[in-house]
């Protein structure tokens, strides 16, 4: 789902460069506010590369199966690092894969990453709740797993079907963007319970990965 | 690293030889003036410029070959649905299959400048190893939180990635079949993606106490002196930004023309 080299115009992605930067520039102004970033950095890091190579687990859904995305599995456990991290795994995939691409890697990161701060926010709201159990825990990170996926999802075909550089009726691309954001309805369902398999999982396993 | 992307790094070339950060800036420069590019006529120039990069870099083209296998997928998805799909012009129809000039020429478009920013990309990712490369990325302003976490993050995606293959194989050994999807699939695979988070925060406790008693954060930065400028350089740097900027200007003039 990462949008390639070539596509877009120079203005979407001069513009997706700008609004990375933005939205970098205040993660990493969040980030130096916590007590310890220095002992954050290498933990944010290695929870990067796990889930640069957790996003190559195959979901079977026969005939095919799916790798899912866990840009809003991320936004749970890393908070504000997300935004590094997602910038950093997208460059590493538009490199040493080139799955997405150089020039579209601020449009990327801006289409992952603001989905991932949004999950953080939504999974943050069982605290509000007042019931930090199982169920709970389980109900906004499924949330957040497939909010994460879905804000990306309308993003993507957005920007691929209004700026495919050929002239196609309005309502047409309306229809279009519409029927394939419904397409993607079964895969936020299984984003958003793989997500919340993985947090009640932590939650058992190391529940202060659950507390960024 | 596995994959390979310097595996070309040791080669002498005058790409090769040009110093990271000249060629970071040349580069990508390059890189995007080829996203400015709308007008089919400029594309030919395009490709040249990008041939005679990788003709300079000396990069094998099996190299290149090699890594269009993944987005070959790409091309072939938009090489089926552009051009039958888009645009109101039948240059060509066979039953119920019309080629339409529009979507004809959308694919072209898209596809020289998707090569090209592509080649561009391997040549200054596949000529200087990749850390040298970080490196140069840091020492042109990146913030060192992200310089930081890019090159501890590259150093354990390897490690990882054997980690995840070990446990793959030891659930199959355990008779684990993910043939469907059910909910006791996904419950496992989410626990396989669990326990390789938990290794990773677990580990990087003892990467953060040895990279204290290395004396993180407290080692004035020696940046500058990593990289020494040369004339050849500066050249190599002003003549790749002329080029791009001719692009820049070939396609506004053509716009407006």
């Amino acid at each position: 789902m990462h949008i390639p080299d070539g596509i877009l115009p120079a203005s979407i992605i001069v513009a997706g460069y700008a609004t990375t930067g933005g939205v970098t520039w205040y993660s990493l102004r969040q980030i130096k506010r916590d007590k310890n970033p220095q002992e954050n950095i290498p933990k944010a890091s290695l929870l990067t590369a796990a889930f640069f190579v957790a996003s190559w687990i195959h979901i079977p859904v026969p005939p095919v199966s799916v790798h899912l995305i866990l840009n809003g599995l991320l936004g749970t456990i890393l908070g504000y690092y997300a935004l590094p991290a997602i910038l950093i795994g997208l460059f590493f995939q538009a490199v040493m894969f080139q799955h997405g691409g150089l020039s579209t890697l601020g449009v990327n990161a801006t289409m992952f990453g603001i989905p991932a701060i949004v999950a953080y926010h939504l999974f943050q709201l069982r605290h509000k709740v007042g019931k930090n159990n199982r169920v709970w825990t389980g109900v906004f990170a499924f949330l957040a797993g497939a909010g994460g996926l879905g804000v990306s999802v309308v993003i993507f075909f957005f920007l691929i079907v209004t700026n495919i550089p050929a002239n196609i009726d309005a309502a047409v691309e309306r229809n279009v963007i519409y029927g394939l954001v419904l397409a993607h309805i079964p895969l936020m369902f299984i984003e958003g319970a793989f997500t919340a398999a993985v947090a009640l999982f932590l939650m058992r396993v190391k529940p202060e990965l659950l507390k960024p | 690293m596995t994959h390979g992307l310097d595996a070309y790094a040791y080669l002498k070339s005058p790409i090769h030889r040009w110093e990271p950060r000249c060629k970071l800036i040349a580069l990508l420069a390059l890189i995007f003036a080829f996203a400015f590019v709308q007008q089919l006529i400029l594309l030919p120039a395009m490709v040249l410029v990008t041939l005679s990069y990788y003709a300079i870099s000396r990069l094998p083209g099996a190299f290149l070959l090699k890594r269009l296998r993944y987005p070959g997928f790409f091309l072939a998805a938009i090489a089926v649905l552009l051009p039958f799909n888009v645009g109101n012009i039948v240059i060509w129809q066979l039953g119920f299959l019309a080629l339409r000039q529009e979507g004809l020429l959308a694919l072209i478009l898209i596809v020289t400048r998707f090569l090209c920013i592509l080649t561009v990309g391997l040549i200054l990712f596949g000529t200087a190893p990749f850390l040298t490369s970080i490196k140069a990325m840091r020492s042109l302003g990146l913030p060192s939180v992200l310089a930081d976490m890019m090159l501890l993050s590259y150093r354990y995606i390897e490690q990882f990635g054997e980690d995840l293959a070990r446990m793959q194989t030891a659930m199959r050994l355990r008779g684990f079949r993910a043939n469907k999807f059910s909910r006791r699939n996904l419950t496992v695979l989410a626990s396989l993606a669990g326990s390789l988070l938990v290794r990773s925060y677990e580990q990087s406790q003892q990467v953060y106490q040895a990279m204290i008693l290395r004396g993180y954060g407290c080692v004035p930065s020696r940046r500058h002196q990593l990289f020494k400028i040369h004339a050849s350089d500066l050249i190599g740097l002003l003549v790749t930004c002329v080029v791009a900027l001719g692009f820049v200007v070939a396609e506004i003039i053509l716009t407006n023309a």
